[in-house]
């Protein structure tokens, strides 16, 4: 699938929620740099203006590190790609000022991309070719493939994201952000307990978990106890969608994406899902699993290697960008 | 004996039973699963679908007979329909007149306060008449907003694989004529506006 006879180079800009991240990678996959920057709260969940106030005071050292790393000045980029959405308001409009800004001063074209399109094709990087993708993050939780022309969302979380279940309850169990790597560090033990299972189809639901899980710990069992069933129980419900979605589709890979994809207790699990089912499963490294600039900077390189026409509308945010809104030409 | 499909949860194989081809829908085991969870999983869905599939047998509505239940080995052996599925049947002239037949089954299903959980126009078996399969997801509920949702995955699933044929209006209007279809259809509406699923903007 060679179309390109050049050797490009894209900066990638993502800003949807916690991350503000800056990358650069060339079109033959070459990761050159993978600048990130995370906001924490001090207390509570994330503010939406604070996140965005952290980026726009991270971003400018961001591209000056990651140019640095590269070795590279602006006149070697030949594209500045920014995620669109979906995502925070806030966020996103500061990434996209900033992506604006470095694409215009220096006469680059610019393109706003699809941030959870971007997670699974940074999969493909890892050599899948039609892959189902298990997206697990903070505010996404989809499974999503190819179909006619897009990638659909064949099944999605119906209340929170899982990502964000993790952290509320590692947040009233007084752990702080983020929850999920601090809640996989206390679970231990091998005593389930009874937490509702919520499986629709394709479809998945936390919240009731969530919520079970504080009385349970409320009740008296241990942090470890409880945060050892949550993980059982909520990656076991993610395993059975995604392994639904490869049967229905019938496609013969999956990919892992997002921040909760770094977990060992869900890597270990979805690799004996794919296993039993003989199934290949892509599981890209962990700074590309989180949210980060160099994916962003993929798609867009990917979008343009079938001459996408950028058109204004490729220059806005949108909180909404939903991953089947995105016509797929590159493929 | 023949593997028809190997699902998210179990194995579904044709096999010669007493004289006849019959339906060997087999629960395996889940490695990734804790032990419990399995445990706990695999009973209640057995358990829900083949009395899921009894009520439906004893009222009359075309779904596959249960013969027997294997608690031992996760099993249920049930009749095998030889038919095309909806999706293949869709294709051809007939599609309106599957079309009411589907859409009555769904609405006397729910009726009998069973809800499908996956009524998928792969879900369909259509032979001279209409018949629902796969009672693995299915729940009894009333509530309709249950029911709702099961609309929403039917005409999903028509709009996406029969985008050819208008579908989604012939499926509502044979719905309608159950007398109760009108809260439920209502509660359709309710969850297409939800902020997951709908492109409104702002």
């Amino acid at each position: 699938m060679m179309r390109r006879t050049l050797n490009k180079i894209a900066i990638g800009i993502e800003s949807t929620a916690h991350t503000a991240g800056v990358g650069l990678i060339t079109s033959e996959g070459e990761i050159l740099s993978n600048q990130r920057a995370l906001y924490v709260p001090e207390e509570g969940g994330i503010h939406p203006r604070e996140a965005a106030n952290h980026h726009s005071k991270k971003l400018p050292d961001l591209f000056k590190s990651a140019l640095e790393e590269a070795n590279l000045t602006a006149a070697d980029i030949s594209l500045v790609s920014y995620a669109r959405g979906p995502g925070l308001g806030p966020c996103l409009r500061t990434g996209a000022t900033a992506a604006r800004a470095f694409a215009y001063s220096h006469d680059i074209p610019l393109l706003g991309v699809n941030h959870c399109v971007a997670h699974l094709e940074i999969g493909l990087l890892e050599g899948a070719t039609d892959p189902v993708l298990l997206y697990l993050s903070g505010a996404n939780t989809q499974v999503i493939a190819y179909a006619a022309g897009r990638y659909r969302v064949f099944g999605e979380t119906i209340d929170i994201g899982i990502g964000n279940g993790l952290d509320k309850f590692a947040r009233e169990a007084g752990m702080g952000f983020p929850g999920g790597p601090k809640l996989e560090k206390v679970a231990k033990g091998d005593e389930l307990l009874d937490l509702p299972y919520s499986v629709k189809g394709m479809d998945l639901a936390f919240s009731g978990l969530m919520t079970a899980a504080k009385q349970k710990l409320d009740a008296g069992h241990s942090l470890s106890t409880v945060a050892y069933s949550i993980q059982e129980i909520a990656f076991a419900m993610s395993c059975e969608v995604s392994e639904r979605a490869l049967a229905h589709t019938g496609k013969k890979e999956l990919v892992l994406g997002g921040g909760v994809a770094c977990n060992s207790r869900l890597r270990e699990m979805i690799n004996i899902m794919t296993e039993e089912r003989g199934v290949k499963c892509f599981v890209p490294e962990r700074a590309l699993c989180v949210d980060n600039g160099v994916m962003i900077a993929w798609l867009g390189l990917q979008m343009m290697s079938t001459d996408y026409n950028i058109t204004e509308k490729d220059n806005v945010v949108d909180q909404k960008y939903r991953t089947d809104m995105v016509e797929v030409t590159w493929r | 004996m023949a593997i028809k499909y190997r699902g998210a949860e179990a194995i579904v194989e044709t096999r010669q039973w007493l004289g006849q081809e019959v339906i060997f829908k087999t629960r395996n085991k889940r490695g990734y699963r804790h032990p419990t969870l399995e445990k706990k999983l695999v009973k209640e869905r057995l358990r829900s679908e083949s009395r899921i599939l009894e009520r439906l047998i004893s009222h009359g509505v075309k779904v596959p007979a249960v013969y027997s239940v294997d608690t031992s080995k996760n099993c249920i052996i049930m009749e095998f329909i030889d038919g095309i599925t909806l999706e293949k049947a869709l294709r051809g002239v007939n599609f309106e007149q599957y079309l009411a037949k589907t859409a009555k089954l769904l609405s006397l299903l729910h009726s009998l306060n069973v809800v499908h959980g996956d009524p998928t126009t792969s879900n369909f078996m259509v032979t001279d008449t209409v018949y629902a399969i796969d009672f693995g997801l299915s729940t009894i509920s009333n509530d309709n907003e249950d029911r709702a949702s099961d609309l929403r995955v039917f005409l999903e699933s028509l709009d996406s694989h029969h985008s050819e044929i208008s579908g989604r209006e012939i499926f509502l209007s044979y719905y309608s004529k159950w007398n109760s279809s009108a809260s439920v259809i209502k509660s359709l509406k309710i969850l297409d506006l939800r902020g997951r699923y709908n492109l409104m903007r702002g």
